[in-house]
């Protein structure tokens, strides 16, 4: 339906009513339409008049929807009107009416009762990310810092999480002022991106870089730049953090690894015991590795070739560098089949060391078991991103280590016509030597950020940096 | 006459409701005065429809109505218990028009209550919402064949017509004797069929009723066969979930099924080489039905699906496995290839009695594949891009990749 463009008369909504296919569900379809076309206050205003001299009363979803136009053009003293009829109407109101009040008067100079209408909600439930994101934004941008970091961190208390939106106002709102306190927490929003491994975007980046700037007495600089692989930074000659987990990371994956993804709920889901006891000692005999490789997925690269011959030309260059290989298969490979040639079989298990699991095992968790034990200097070379294995960790930390790991440790085999070579499934590089993080040494920061709004894909990681530098 | 009128509704309007609505009026007096102006505007619109409408009327019969009610709920206590607070939300939520049950019980409202996330929440408002208005459905169908059937008798009683027939009308009693009659007999010639009863720890709560409800299902489709299975429910521990889940489902029948129920694994009861575990992870592909075999259905159903363990189950018994030829016959659309436990059963009883795999298949969900097939699919692959090709002149490549999408290789 398309709405009136002016307020009609109550006999013409009534036409209006009897014409349409469902008079039970006019008004409601007529104020979404509203909503939609962004109609003029008044007609909705004709149209609850109406309804309210037909029935004595106005249903409560037609009174959200009219708050919903109400604050979709901000018309604060109407949202306040309707918020009073609710409140004498209703003891309580429901999550949608209340998100829309506090977006309506946040926005206006009764910020202050969207604060009281957030204390309400909380009294009957966990309020909702955007009605904090308003107050948020409404407290900061009164210059009330404080309040806005109680906000803040009453949110993170209760497992909401803030949106990159929030975080950039902290920043905004805050140049220029010189406070220790104000200092110390906006450092810990940065802690923040650290710990949970969140790259800002272009924007946020430059109001990050604007509020350094801006510290009085605080001599920062910020530079745009983009880090050399060896993990130098270009402008301040500061070497980056080093992609390597400390000890205490390292044991606590290969821990977790062991504990629920080799083992999960049953050992006998991805392996069985008696199979990964002799994996065990096969490779305990055997170490260190210098490359584990997934025999299955480098002999699929190029579909032209036989199976054994990809993964010969694999074990091939990777042999040339002197390295210990472990070669990981199943054992239908040594059944000499068109894809799988004895010979070939045979000539390879000169150069590394083989191990076939069950045709019915997974391959994959013997793989980062083998490159795990083996050390930090040890790589692993497959295709397969790893997805299912991340998942069957418990924690999004312990699932950072992982893919942080991952990232220092995989390598892909490309074959292509001039040559073969390795590369990081991440970048176009040899795995990464340095962390990918928002870091710092005191008197330098180092932000990664994205320079398009989204990221497609949670592996990538983004490859510029912004420097800033305490002189 | 009319000019009475205006004066009045001058007076209305330009004094006594702003005068009300600031200072609260008495109740008595405040409804009259409403009808009244609501009537006299009704009469106005009539004879002047140019007139200019008051685009805020709507506000004061709203807060009209309030202030009666405030004056009551102002004598109430506040405080309200988190359960009532629950109430009065989902109450609000109703009024707003989302998917939440018109009545709800104490220990679902505790249940909602519990739900660790706002999401399940919603879900499980949704789920009793749907239920609810299942009920609803059903009793208003009840309720009109009750009619119809009343009317029809009035109809036969008119015309007051004795059939006459030389077997008494005793249908569905007798028909359950006869099956279990045969039921019984399978309890001693049968060949055994096992259901394992050990996932209870796998699932939730919901899905173990969804379990027992087709376990029930299939029972039921096994006593009317020709020739029923022995079932035995092995692994079944007393006071558990599905013990609970089957006496609500049977009620005072749980005691009088003909079918063996044990705490004993199968291992202990049949031979160990006899035994085949179905699942759809396993490696085998079953090609004929055995009947000296004993065939072991995992009690289980997996909404997020879990893959590998029932097959895990076999494995650490070291039984042979078994999946159904679904790839072999059936031209796969979508859809995971784990069944439900029904459909296993009446799959499993077709087979025994005819040996046909399209028959027994025939059970399969129409929307899980595209049709049959009687040759090997790598035959009609070819056949089928040939068909193509020349029908619709599509490229060969498009072909090639959706027939990839269907047959993903191994």
């Amino acid at each position: 339906v398309q709405p009136p463009e002016k307020p009609l008369q109550a006999e013409e909504w009534n036409k209006l009513r009897e014409d349409f296919q469902f008079p039970e569900i006019f008004e409601e379809v007529m104020l979404n339409s509203m909503i939609r076309c962004n109609s003029p206050i008044d007609v909705a205003k004709s149209l609850l008049t109406h309804l309210a001299r037909r029935n004595g009363d106005i249903a409560y979803n037609v009174l959200v929807k009219y708050l919903t136009l109400c604050v979709q053009q901000g018309r604060v003293s109407e949202v306040c009107d309707v918020y009073d009829i609710m409140k004498g109407r209703f003891k309580i109101l429901e999550s949608g009416a209340y998100n829309l009040l506090i977006r309506g008067l946040s926005n206006s100079d009764q910020w202050r009762m969207a604060l009281t209408l957030l204390e309400e909600v909380n009294k009957i439930m966990i309020p909702s990310r955007t009605s904090y994101e308003c107050c948020i934004k409404a407290a900061s941008r009164h210059q009330e810092m404080k309040l806005a970091f109680e906000l803040y961190n009453e949110m993170l208390a209760k497992n909401v999480v803030p949106t990159l939106d929030v975080l950039e106002s902290f920043f905004n709102f805050s140049r220029g002022m010189k406070d220790a306190e104000l200092q110390k927490d906006l450092f810990g929003i940065l802690f923040y991106l650290r710990e949970n491994q969140i790259y800002p975007h272009k924007r946020f980046m430059r109001s990050i870089k604007l509020w350094f700037e801006s510290i009085p007495g605080g001599n920062w600089k910020g530079r745009l730049t983009n880090i050399k692989d060896s993990g130098q930074c270009p402008v301040c000659k500061h070497q980056l953090e080093d992609s390597n987990l400390t000890e205490e990371e390292y044991s606590n994956l290969s821990e977790r690894i062991i504990k629920d993804v080799i083992h999960g709920t049953d050992t006998f889901r991805k392996t069985s015991p008696k199979e990964f006891e002799a994996f065990q000692t096969f490779v305990e005999n055997r170490l260190p590795f210098d490359i584990v490789i997934d025999g299955l997925n480098v002999s699929h690269i190029k579909s032209r070739k036989m199976q054994c011959e990809n993964l010969f030309d694999a074990v091939n260059c990777l042999a040339k560098e002197n390295a210990r290989l472990l070669v990981l298969g199943r054992k239908h490979m040594l059944m000499n089949t068109s894809n799988w040639k004895r010979e070939i079989m045979k000539e390879m298990q000169n150069k590394a060391d083989f191990f076939f699991a069950e045709n019915i095992s997974e391959d994959d968790a013997f793989l980062l078991y083998a490159t795990l034990r083996s050390g930090k200097h040890c790589r692993f070379v497959t295709r397969d991103f790893l997805r299912d294995h991340k998942a069957c960790l418990p924690d999004s930390l312990t699932r950072h280590l992982f893919r942080k790991w991952q990232r220092g440790h995989q390598m892909v085999f490309f074959p292509s016509a001039e040559g073969r070579g390795f590369s990081s499934v991440f970048s176009q590089q040899p795995a990464f030597r340095y962390d990918c993080v928002v870091q710092t040494t005191g008197d330098t920061w180092h932000i990664p950020y994205k320079d398009v709004f989204e990221e497609k894909y949670s592996y990538q990681v983004p490859r510029k940096w912004l420097c800033i530098q305490q002189k | 006459m009319q000019c009475a009128n205006m004066l009045l509704r001058k007076i209305l309007r330009s004094s006594v409701l702003p005068f009300a609505a600031q200072h609260g009026m008495k109740k008595d007096l405040f409804p009259l005065s409403r009808t009244l102006s609501l009537s006299l505007c009704l009469k106005q619109d009539k004879s002047e429809p140019s007139e200019k409408l008051d685009l805020d009327e709507w506000k004061k019969v709203m807060k009209s109505g309030l202030q009666e009610e405030v004056s009551e709920t102002v004598s109430e206590p506040k405080e309200l218990s988190s359960l009532a607070a629950a109430r009065e939300t989902l109450e609000m939520w109703r009024l707003a028009g989302r998917a939440v049950p018109e009545n709800i019980s104490e220990v679902q409202l505790k249940t909602f209550m519990e739900c660790p996330s706002k999401s399940a929440k919603k879900k499980y408002l949704k789920y009793l919402h749907l239920k609810e208005l299942h009920k609803k459905n059903d009793k208003r169908k009840m309720d009109e064949k009750r009619e119809r059937r009343l009317e029809a008798k009035d109809q036969a009683s008119n015309t007051d017509e004795t059939k006459k027939s030389s077997f008494l009308c005793l249908w569905s009693s007798t028909m359950d004797r006869a099956y279990n009659w045969r039921a019984a007999q399978s309890m001693i010639f049968g060949q055994p069929l096992v259901f394992d009863m050990s996932y209870e720890k796998e699932m939730s709560v919901r899905e173990v009723t969804n379990t027992v409800r087709q376990i029930v299902l299939s029972e039921s489709c096994n006593r009317k066969s020709v020739d029923p299975f022995h079932i035995h429910f092995c692994n079944f521990k007393d006071d558990s979930l599905y013990h609970r889940e089957f006496i609500n489902q049977y009620r005072e029948a749980w005691g009088k099924l003909l079918i063996t129920v044990t705490e004993q694994c199968y291992t202990e009861i049949f031979p160990k080489d006899k035994l085949i575990y179905l699942t759809a992870d396993s490696p085998k592909v079953m090609k004929t039905f055995d009947h000296n075999k004993i065939y072991i259905v995992g009690s289980m159903v997996d909404k997020t699906i879990k893959t590998g363990v029932s097959l895990a189950r076999a494995k650490r018994l070291g039984l042979e496995t078994a999946a159904l030829p679904l790839e072999k016959y059936l031209l796969w659309s979508t859809g995971a290839k784990n069944l439900t436990l029904d459909q296993m059963m009446r799959i499993l009883l077709t087979l025994k009695d005819t040996a046909d795999w399209k028959k027994a298949l025939e059970f399969v969900p129409k929307r899980k594949y595209c049709g049959f097939v009687n040759r090997p699919v790598k035959e009609l692959k070819k056949t089928l891009d040939l068909i193509n090709t020349l029908k619709l002149g599509k490229g060969w490549e498009e072909v090639e990749t959706r027939f990839a999408k269907n047959h993903p290789k191994k």
